[in-house]
């Protein structure tokens, strides 16, 4: 094997070990759980709900009533007679048996009332044994199943057609920042949410991690002097910095491609009614690919600029915080507001952060701002150029053996304090 | 007399406020073993590191092999080998994985086959050499990380404190590893606070004081110098 494909080899290595690894494999199998969850009460939801029914009504709109849980639900338990105790009593046990959890009890005078011009009382008995999304939210399946007996209570009293009980038909169009799109502005928020939320966090998951992996991956090279080692060793320096930039990288985009495998899983699990009225091209997704690439390249190399300095993996971590806030404060910003909507300071100092680049780049490309996502893509490679030309400098001279900062020496520990 | 492998002329390292090296001279010949001694903070490692291409000095010529430390670091570093105070080697590795790690930056194919082999052949660790190094005994490590700084057949190597904290076994076992290393064309660099050790193993010592050699010679040489019979003693005297 050549040195340097061994250096990368060596590098993965490292940073595939268990220590670095778990956490990244944690978060997607939490998306996937999370998704799983949400998917398992969607599930639930459009099954047909088992329901008893205590007829005490002899009248037609008591049968319509009946027949519409015999349409729409499997109706376990039915009996007529009063609802007393006892017989609710029996039938909530009957039903729960068979899988429901209520028991509709209709009145001897429903048909009466609403005859006489009042609205009849249907009493809504629920089980509930778990209290969860899960089960609350199984109960209002039950409630559609009233609607809909309302609604055909309503045609059988008035004789009204299903025109005139809903006259109007909705067209809607609405421009997002000029963007024309022919839905709802509801289903854009759904659709925008879905699909959008979680790239900032996948994002700032990515930066984060990687950085983390290759400054405690730098910081243990030092503590057990391996990097003394290599670094007397016949092979230039920016073949080392390289190796390891390239090492990390892989791992922090084999990371984010898991974020976003894990969040897909999660997403189609859950559904995401109207997604087709915004999504990205293909191209889209290469730019903010590039962009991220860039921008990981960068965090990589100021990850390994900051390892040098630290003195232990504990030290490397506390060095971490400043570079995580820097990714977070752009996720936030992005996920609750947007950078165009702030005044020129916060938005200048928000697109100052390169961070901040391939963070805003999906939000932007769904509006065609193509232009302003290249020019962060040109910022976010001056940005890793710069931090990888410093960070061969600085193995390039005593501060990976000496770990001495100079005046910054005082700011590090007191940053590790 | 045969040529130096390493020279040194003159050497200058500050820190900040504190002149570590200030204006070390000496000379390694091919075939000898030189023990660089002193007290700690004196400079050694200093020294060491500097010849290692792994700090840059503020004064005066290092050459190794022919080569100067600042013009040619890359020659240099092809030229010698460095095994730091306390080192370890990749956790992620066997020692097998560990040695082929190091020769593929000296030779490739049948040549680095036999320079693991080699390797192997110094750690002795028999079938442990499979085993992940995260699982070694610090003797164990030692054993493995001399056994991939000679492999390479390297002008020199240069050996930082090599059986600090080793026991007693473990310790002798290194050192006639060490011992048996030196050919006509090799040479070994050491420093240690061992003063028995370095009796044992050096050919010449070279004292180290406050960031300036003090005083170089074969360890008898030393103690007819400074009267006393042994070197430890010779050590008292130079630092007192």
């Amino acid at each position: 094997m050549r040195p340097f494909t061994r250096l990368i080899w060596k590098e993965a290595r490292e940073l595939l070990r268990p220590q670095y690894i778990l956490p990244i494999l944690m978060l997607p199998l939490i998306f996937i759980a999370m998704g799983q969850g949400f998917g398992g009460i969607e599930d639930q939801l459009n099954q047909r709900p088992t329901v008893g029914v205590v007829d005490g009504d002899d009248g037609q709109y008591g049968d319509t009533v009946v027949e519409t849980l015999r349409e729409r639900a499997d109706v376990a338990y039915h009996t007529n007679g009063t609802g007393s105790d006892g017989a609710v009593r029996a039938a909530l046990n009957e039903t729960t048996a068979a899988g429901g959890n209520a028991v509709l009890v209709i009145p001897e005078n429903f048909t009466e009332r609403i005859q006489s011009d009042r609205r009849g009382l249907v009493h809504l008995y629920t089980n509930v044994e778990s209290v969860s999304i899960v089960g609350i939210a199984s109960s209002a399946q039950v409630e559609g199943l009233l609607s809909e007996a309302s609604h055909n209570v309503t045609v059988a009293a008035t004789g009204a057609s299903e025109v005139q009980l809903d006259p109007i038909e909705r067209d809607h169009t609405t421009f997002v920042k000029g963007e024309r799109i022919d839905a709802p502005p509801a289903t854009i928020s759904t659709a925008f949410t879905s699909q959008f939320i979680f790239v900032p966090i996948i994002i700032m998951l990515a930066i984060v991690f990687s950085g983390q992996m290759v400054m405690n991956s730098m910081a243990s090279e030092k503590e057990s002097k391996t990097l003394e080692t290599l670094l007397s060793m016949p092979i230039p320096r920016r073949q080392i910095v390289a190796s390891k930039l390239v090492g990390g990288s892989v791992i922090g985009l084999l990371a984010a491609a898991l974020y976003t495998g894990g969040i897909a899983f999660s997403q189609l699990s859950i559904g995401t009614a109207g997604s087709s009225a915004i999504s990205l091209s293909g191209t889209d997704y290469l730019l903010v690919g590039v962009s991220l690439f860039f921008a990981l390249v960068g965090t990589l190399a100021v990850a390994l600029a900051l390892g040098i300095f630290a003195d232990s993996q504990q030290g490397a971590q506390m060095l971490l915080l400043p570079l995580s806030g820097l990714a977070i404060v752009p996720m936030f910003a992005t996920m609750f507001t947007d950078v165009d909507a702030l005044g020129p300071l916060a938005s200048g100092l928000l697109l100052a952060i390169p961070f901040t680049h391939p963070i805003i780049a999906p939000k932007r490309l769904l509006f065609d701002d193509v232009g302003l996502v290249v020019a962060g893509i040109g910022y976010v490679f001056l940005f890793a150029v710069a931090a990888v030309v410093l960070v061969i400098k600085l193995f390039e001279s005593d501060r990976p053996i000496t770990g001495d900062a100079g005046w910054l020496d005082r700011v590090v520990q007191l940053v590790q304090r | 007399m045969s040529t130096p492998v390493v020279q040194v002329s003159d050497l200058r390292k500050r820190y900040g406020d504190v002149q570590a090296l200030d204006g070390v001279s000496f000379e390694v010949s091919a075939g000898e073993i030189f023990g660089l001694v002193g007290p700690n903070g004196a400079g050694k490692t200093t020294t060491l590191r500097t010849l290692a291409t792994l700090l840059n000095k503020n004064g005066g010529t290092v050459e190794v092999a022919g080569h100067d430390v600042e013009t040619e670091p890359d020659a240099v570093r092809g030229s010698m080998r460095y095994l730091p105070e306390d080192a370890g080697a990749y956790d992620s590795m066997s020692g097998r994985a560990f040695l082929e790690f190091i020769a593929d930056f000296y030779a490739q194919g049948d040549e680095a086959a036999a320079m693991v082999d080699r390797g192997v052949e110094i750690a002795d660790l028999d079938e442990r050499i499979a085993d992940k190094t995260s699982e070694y005994s610090k003797g164990m490590t030692r054993k493995i990380l001399l056994g991939s700084a000679l492999m390479t057949d390297p002008d020199l190597a240069i050996l930082d404190e090599p059986t600090s904290g080793l026991d007693v076994q473990n310790a002798r076992s290194v050192r006639e590893v060490i011992k048996s290393f030196p050919d006509a064309e090799s040479s070994i660099l050491l420093s240690s606070h061992n003063m028995l050790e370095v009796e044992y193993l050096c050919d010449r010592v070279g004292l180290l004081n406050d960031g300036v050699i003090v005083s170089t010679g074969t360890p008898d040489e030393l103690m007819a110098e400074h009267g006393v019979a042994n070197l430890e003693d010779v050590f008292m005297e130079v630092v007192a």
